[in-house]
């Protein structure tokens, strides 16, 4: 019976997983590939599976195509670091530039679901001039969104994934009440409110895509702590939990395991994507493409696409597809307390400060906020040994240490340089598609946020008595920018509506539609975006515009 | 009733909390003693025995006392002190305060069923100390359910009802006891409060199965789902408020 979901398709015979019930399934609509179907999505993450879940609502037939496995997270999640490993992106890509990215955990996912079957929950809204870098304050790319409209939409999400937050949170316009009330704190995140405290700043509770109280069929928070290698409860808010069965319900059809390597144009127009499944090609028919596959694989799909018609990779006239690629900012400070921390109990990041997003007394640009921290042992063995370079008997001592370590990490806001970018390497991967080339090198104004956050969080680690204090200074976290949004079609790839500039029928929704990061985890802003682009395309529809 | 209530939910409560505090016991070991001199009470409610009652009614208002102290300690301590968090998660600041309504009220009932009709200064055959008792007993409950109902996000409609009716129970109970004409429609409203108390320990326990695992890993689920003790805490209250309208009631009649 047991079958194993990285190597047989799961979403089959007209049924896909039950994700809330162990062996059980759901029933689920199935679209012959001769069939032009209203949309095809390829991704089935933040920006995928949400859009196929308002689309699916909104009437229309939809495929939604991811490359990984459809887990069952009440069964196939393990408290195993190493076994966890099958939720990341881990296929073979070209990383350069003079700071290569690191590519896997904190910037990937290969799921139904994506990466957010393995993220940390961290749900934030943007500050209002995020969307207005340029013109509020002086660096990055604008917006082509208002933040207002944005409000709207985060609500939504938010209440779809029914966010914990604290009654009021300390920074930004009024918003409404977070549907369900904050966790506890665990004892890192107390250290870094009472630092916050010693220094003067302002702290609040993350909110969290986490249940604090039971909802339909999810039981809430166990506070198991595995959280960042897939949450085997349900509690946590995944796409895969929230939005997928949603989806599912509404008549969308999912297919796992089913990559997909290029889209076919003919008279500048989608009709269909070339897909391979169960080690053959397939082509699906539609009358949309929506592409979905976040920062490196979108552009990867966009490039490898180029045909006669469009030799330059498809929605490219801008020359922009796999530019400006964006990472944020991830350094950390450590040290030793005498209380016991046990910072891996509970989500790992249960409190945040967002007070450097919103004072813009600085000497760069770009925002940056910080959290409590709470890494899993080998994500914290690879901290001692890539950060303090201990290495045997003295990293064994130190790990020994772990329950009385406590630590804070930034989310920082890179700005976008076209240097920074995906393109195309020759040589191909199991699919036989060629992989990425992923470029990157920080610039002056990265390396002055990361000196004033870094002296920052460890002038709060001082501030509440934590000595032998270190600085992790190496480490990226989450991706974006490789097809942005914009006002026209010279300097961007998509429109306001995710809708490509080049092909009215190609769509881009993920989060490499993002101009510029922010200075916050970014998955919350992915729904959103995801939302509004269902609304959109339903308006659009109406008055027989798609 | 009361007792007991609180006897199970401070057990259970500091058990979680692994009696860190050593004066954590104290509630238990009040608790269980004033639900000892209270059933023999009732066994032979013409009793004699004063001391015995009296230290244990004491003890219980005194412990009510100081563990309210030290439940606003613990809130305060933490950090950003009173916040809606620690509220919901230090330790409840209400909830010793049952324990000294338990004590307060025992003693009441032992001054009645000796014959003597005071308590210190407070008259207490008219009913109407006991009733006032009871009403500001039942909104000092109705503020903890509300409080910990808005931690679970109202999440099922029913955490509204112990928010909504005991007010109104309290409201017309002390109506009662200023105009001094207890009501028919009191005694429903009572009854009703009494009956939502035990009904309630179903919806915690359906609440506790609600969690990973559900009873099943009822050692887990029954520390951090709703407590299943506490809601009878209404039904105690709610019985106290019905002696109190009886009480009222006799007056009444023996004035003719």
């Amino acid at each position: 019976m047991a079958i194993d979901p990285e190597q047989t398709p799961r979403a089959k015979n007209g049924r896909a997983p039950d994700v809330m019930t162990p062996g059980g399934w759901v029933s689920m609509r199935e679209y012959p590939e001769n069939e032009e179907v209203d949309f095809v999505i390829v991704g089935t993450g933040a920006g995928g599976g949400t859009l196929a879940c308002k689309l699916a609502e909104a009437g229309f037939s939809v495929v939604a195509f991811d490359a990984g496995p459809y887990f069952r997270p009440l069964e196939d999640f393990a408290s195993d670091e190493t076994e966890q490993n099958k939720l990341y992106w881990t296929d073979d890509r070209i990383v350069d530039g003079d700071h290569p990215i690191k590519m896997g955990s904190n910037n990937s996912g290969k799921a139904v679901g994506g990466s957010t079957v393995h993220f940390a929950m961290v749900s934030l809204r943007f500050r209002p001039e995020h969307f207005k870098t340029r013109t509020a304050l002086g660096y990055g790319v604008d917006w082509p969104i208002d933040w207002q409209d944005m409000w709207n939409y985060y609500d939504e999400a938010e209440r779809a994934l029914h966010i914990s937050g604290p009654v009021s949170y300390p920074w930004g316009p009024k918003r409404g009440r977070y549907p369900l009330r904050a966790h506890p704190l665990n004892a890192a995140a107390e250290y870094l409110a009472r630092g916050a405290e010693a220094l003067g700043i302002k702290w609040t509770e993350t909110p969290l895509a986490t249940l604090s109280a039971p909802i339909g069929q999810s039981a809430p928070c166990v506070y198991r702590g595995f959280c960042v290698t897939g949450c085997s409860t349900n509690a946590k808010q995944s796409v895969l939990v929230a939005w997928l069965p949603r989806a599912l319900k509404a008549g969308a059809e999912i297919r796992d395991l089913a990559m997909v390597g290029r889209i076919e144009t003919r008279n500048r127009r989608c009709t269909g994507v070339h897909y391979q499944r169960e080690g053959e090609w397939h082509f699906q028919k539609a009358r949309n493409v929506v592409v979905a596959g976040y920062a490196v694989e979108t552009p990867r799909l966009l490039l490898n696409s180029a045909n006669e018609e469009f030799p330059d990779g498809l929605a490219n006239s801008s020359g922009l597809v796999g530019k400006n690629l964006m990472v944020q900012l991830n350094q950390a400070a450590w040290g030793q307390v005498d209380d016991e921390i046990r910072s891996y109990k509970g989500p790992p990041s249960l409190a945040i400060s967002e007070h450097w997003n919103y004072d813009d007394d600085k000497d760069f640009h770009g925002g940056w906020s910080y959290m409590s921290q709470g890494p899993l042992p080998i994500t914290w063995a690879k901290s001692l040994a890539g950060g303090r370079n201990l290495w045997g008997q003295a990293l064994i001592d130190e790990m020994a240490r772990n329950n009385h370590s406590v630590g804070l990490k930034m989310v920082g806001e890179v700005l976008p340089y076209e240097r920074n970018r995906v393109t195309l390497a020759d040589d191909t991967d199991q699919y036989g598609l060629k992989i990425p080339r992923i470029t990157f090198s920080l610039g002056p104004n990265e390396e002055a946020m990361i000196d004033h956050a870094t002296d920052f969080m460890d002038k709060s680690l001082e501030a509440v008595g934590a000595r032998e204090r270190w600085k992790e200074m190496d480490d990226t976290c989450h991706l974006g920018g490789t097809a942005r949004m914009g006002f026209d079609a010279k300097t961007s790839v998509v429109d306001a509506d995710c809708r490509s500039w080049d092909i009215p029928n190609l769509w881009v929704c993920d989060g490499s539609v993002f101009p510029t990061v922010g200075g916050v985890n970014p998955s919350l802003t992915i729904q959103a975006i995801a939302c509004r682009t269902g609304d959109r395309i339903k308006q659009m529809s109406a008055r027989g515009e798609l | 009733m009361l007792g007991l209530s609180v006897l199970a939910d401070s057990g259970l409560e500091h058990y979680r909390g692994s009696f860190r505090n050593p004066a954590m016991v104290f509630p238990l070991l009040s608790s269980s003693m004033a639900i000892g001199f209270n059933g023999r009470r009732l066994e032979k409610p013409l009793s004699d025995e004063k001391t015995g009652p009296l230290v244990s009614h004491l003890t219980s208002a005194a412990t009510g006392v100081v563990g309210l102290g030290f439940h606003l300690y613990n809130v305060m301590k933490r950090p950003g002190g009173l916040t809606f968090t620690n509220l919901f998660y230090a330790a409840p600041a209400g909830a010793p305060f049952a324990l000294a309504l338990a004590g307060a009220l025992g003693s009441t009932a032992d001054r009645l069923a000796r014959g003597k009709d005071t308590l210190g200064p407070i008259h207490l055959t008219s009913g109407r100390a006991i009733g006032l008792l009871t009403s500001f007993g039942l909104i000092g409950t109705v503020a903890e359910a509300t409080l910990l109902h808005f931690r679970g996000a109202y999440h099922d409609p029913f955490m509204w009802l112990p928010v909504a009716l005991p007010p109104v129970t309290a409201a017309s109970l002390a109506r009662d006891v200023v105009d001094d004409q207890p009501r028919q429609i009191t005694t429903s409203l009572l009854a009703a409060t009494a009956a939502m108390g035990l009904i309630g320990v179903g919806f915690h326990a359906y609440g506790v199965a609600r969690n990973m695992g559900g009873w099943k890993n009822w050692r887990q689920n029954l520390l951090v789902g709703p407590p299943t003790p506490a809601p009878p805490a209404f039904t105690g209250l709610a019985i106290a408020g019905l002696g109190a309208l009886m009480l009222m009631k006799k007056r009444r009649k023996a004035r003719g």
